[in-house]
């Protein structure tokens, strides 16, 4: 206890990180009928949150990593332990985590005002918050794998916030599930790890990959099964459908679960153990491979749905596969760099459709666009700077980490995977400002709001506003958007933070890295970056924005292909399919018939014996009381007998 | 004549005289007082081994004197459901308690 005072360093850690806990339990506690008191409690919790972690990264910002931790298992050669884990990777997660949190509760004060479950809405965004931030600065894999999963869960009561409407359940449950799905692989690496090395602190794993003390068979086979967890948390090919369905929670949630929590847990992970995966060339094409089938299909996907909070969900995805493209192409600064600028532009986006969603009660962009969509000036504004960001636009925040992340996929042996992630910001620019032109330039102009309009929209959105306290959303919005436009100017020193102590165990991806960056191909790489961003830009204004124009999208003259699109490629009947005739079909069935047969027939069975042997043996009960006394006491006798002779 | 034998012959004839009672006997009450026997019969063979056998007078007599409030107990017990009986059956005959039979 008095370590804790003395050191301002464990103050803060331990302070900052678990605040939001203690105001989830005194909403859930005290506090739960008094919605206000709870929103400023929660508030208040995650601005010290962000606030400690804000001080840690401003304190330890040239300090070497410190690690603080007590050993929580220790048998033979099995050694666990819990504690904090402070350096660059995690201090900056922790930032991003809190800062976006923070905003993003502030914002819900507006969103969220006059629900019906207020209270219980903020005590999951504190527990989110916590779990995020605790998995952050874990010291250990199993410590990370416990928040982890504390992520998971809070994510799932989030989704599910709105559950008396069926499909938000649904959304609940299919997020958790196909999370467990990745989950267990993650587990099963660990404990393939557990049995191999013994320990599971992120340093020591770090550095026992690094300086090959691991077997490549462990180191890959371990390494693809953690893997797994990516690609359930991060919403990787295969797992990736559950993250457009995810909004049906809250707006904000949303906000908040595509830019710094929920999906960012697995790419932070990645990065966490990046020089553990780097350490194995096999698992590292593999996870490259994943990276860039999630972002090509998921990008094609965002290409055809009027959905606005889901073309947002699918640029999140292919968002996602970019980073691990990015990691797995060796680029640990520029998946890192994309993380966090698309945490600040994709809060950003999806903030800025909640303002939208909450005025015009729909979730479709054409009708947004002709109930008047472009007279929320603030909200448009910043929503197109984050559509320039997401795009690559030069000078927003996301043209630098995706010009890094194409200078690393340049370096790679293969330009077929440059070239996929140029086809993917193409994509990425094309659907973004398909939507941004739908708003702004809707077909046959505004028409009049109409209440009727309300009842008959596609997407009938259930959500009830009460209340409407529209600068509390605002000003979180314009706080992103500010963000978005300062954070891609301090990559040069956010790159040194992030790579100072990485330089030593790994000198010769650095020199390639930067070779890559200022060597001979990177004007050509730049030049070539900006104008796929322009011309996807340039394709959505000619389709949708030009007087004139069809409004239509060149995918409507192949029907099949938008319907491919739309229905996903098909991969949710796929799924669906496969669960009604392995799982259901299969597995549910024969555990139903080892259940009635094996373990109700064998209870049965007894108990029918049983019976069947007191009917038989029910003839020695006589009812005469003294002839059963006399066998006894002959019995007694007999025994006597017996013993003395 | 004051040995240890003749008392066993004694609380030996007094638990056959008992046991006899207890099978033989269709009256309930009877079926009580023989057990009332076969106790007075144990009884007397602590008291006659703690007399002849042990050199702490105590012991016997302290569980003679436990297994009399025993007795008292049981005839207590064994009296309330005889009566229990009675009024059900009208009849204190063990030979008509025979609802239980299999």
């Amino acid at each position: 206890m008095g370590s804790l005072i003395a050191d301002p360093v464990l103050l803060a850690t331990v302070l900052g990180t678990n605040l939001p806990f203690l105001s989830m339990a005194a909403i859930l506690l005290f506090t739960r009928s008094n919605p206000s008191l709870s929103g400023k409690m929660s508030v208040g919790a995650i601005a010290a949150a962000a606030v400690c972690s804000i001080f840690l990264l401003a304190k330890l910002y040239s300090a070497s990593p410190i690690q603080y931790h007590t050993l929580w298992l220790s048998s033979d050669r099995l050694n666990i332990a819990f504690g904090y884990y402070l350096d660059p990777l995690s201090l900056l997660t922790l930032a991003i985590v809190g800062v976006v949190a923070c905003l993003v509760q502030i914002y819900s004060l507006g969103y969220m005002a006059g629900d019906p479950g207020y209270s219980r809405y903020y005590a999951f965004q504190s527990l989110f918050a916590w779990a995020m931030m605790n998995m952050v600065i874990a010291g250990s894999m199993l410590q990370l794998f416990v928040f982890w999963e504390m992520v998971g869960l809070a994510s799932y009561f989030l989704i599910g916030f709105y559950y008396e409407k069926w499909s938000a359940s649904q959304a609940g449950k299919k997020a958790f599930v196909m999370n467990r799905v990745g989950d267990v692989g993650f587990f099963l690496g660990l404990i393939w790890l557990v049995i191999g090395f013994g320990n599971l602190g992120i340093p020591e794993l770090n550095h026992a990959a690094s300086s090959n003390a691991l077997p490549q068979s462990l180191l890959t086979v371990s390494a693809l099964l953690i893997f797994c967890g990516v690609v359930g948390k991060s919403a990787q090919f295969p797992l990736l459908t559950w993250l457009p369905d995810a909004m049906e929670g809250p707006t904000p949630v949303s906000a908040l679960l595509h830019s710094a929590t929920m999906v960012a847990a697995g790419v932070y992970m990645f990065s966490r153990l990046f020089p553990f995966f780097a350490a194995s060339p096999d698992a590292m094409v593999i996870a490259l491979a994943i990276g860039t089938v999630t972002m090509l299909l998921s990008s094609t996907m965002a290409m055809v749905t009027y959905d606005l909070k889901q073309v947002w969900a699918y640029s999140t995805v292919s968002q996602l596969g970019m980073m691990v493209m990015a990691l797995a192409a060796g680029g640990y600064f520029a998946g890192v760099f994309h993380l966090t600028t698309h945490a600040g532009f994709k809060a950003l986006l999806f903030l800025c459709s909640g303002i939208f969603i909450h005025e015009f009660h729909t979730n479709d962009m054409r009708i947004i666009g002709k109930q008047g969509g472009r007279k929320l000036k603030i909200p448009l504004v910043c929503m197109t700077i984050g559509a320039l960001a997401l795009s690559g636009f030069p000078g927003l925040s996301g043209f630098f980490s995706k010009e890094a992340i194409l200078g690393q996929l340049a370096t790679q042996p293969s330009k077929i995977w440059l070239y996929a992630g140029l086809l993917g910001a193409v994509m990425t620019a094309y659907y973004s400002f398909r939507l941004i032109f739908h708003i702004l330039l809707p077909k046959g102009g505004i028409e009049e709001k109409h209440h009727a309009e309300h009842a008959h929209s596609s997407h009938e959105h259930e959500e009830e506003h009460h209340g409407y306290i529209f600068w509390a959303m605002a000003i979180p919005v314009m706080i992103l958007a500010g963000l978005t436009l300062v954070l891609g100017w301090i990559e040069h020193p956010l790159e040194h933070f992030l790579t100072s102590h990485v330089v030593q165990a790994h000198p010769v991806q650095h020199v390639a890295e930067h070779a890559a960056e200022h060597g001979g191909g990177g004007g050509w790489l730049m030049i070539t970056g900006i104008s796929a961003g322009l011309l996807g830009i340039f394709a959505a204004w000619f389709e949708y924005g030009r007087k004139g124009a069809s409004r239509k999208g060149f995918l409507s003259y192949f029907p099949a292909i938008w319907k491919l699109f739309d229905y996903r490629w098909f991969l949710d009947m796929f799924y669906r399919r496969s669960l009604d005739t392995f799982v259901y079909g299969g597995l549910t069935s024969l555990f139903t018939k080892n259940d009635r047969r094996i373990i109700d027939g064998g209870i049965d069975g007894i108990c029918l014996l049983t019976e069947g042997s007191g009917r038989v043996f029910s003839f020695l009960q006589s009812g005469m009381l003294q002839y059963n006394l006399l066998i006894m006491v002959l019995a007694a006798g007999a025994a006597v007998l017996y013993f003395l002779y | 004549m004051n040995s240890l034998p003749v008392y066993l012959v004694v609380s030996a004839l007094l638990f056959s005289l008992g046991l006899l009672g207890i099978l033989q006997r269709r009256n309930l009450i009877g079926m009580l007082i023989a057990v009332e026997l076969l106790l007075n019969s144990a009884n007397l063979n602590f008291m006659a081994f703690n007399r002849f056998l042990t050199p702490d007078p105590v012991t016997g007599q302290v569980i003679a004197l436990f297994v009399m409030g025993l007795a008292a107990a049981e005839a207590a017990i064994g009296l309330s459901i005889i009566l229990a009986l009675y009024r059900k059956m009208h009849s204190i005959n063990i030979e008509r308690a025979q609802r239980l039979k299999g």
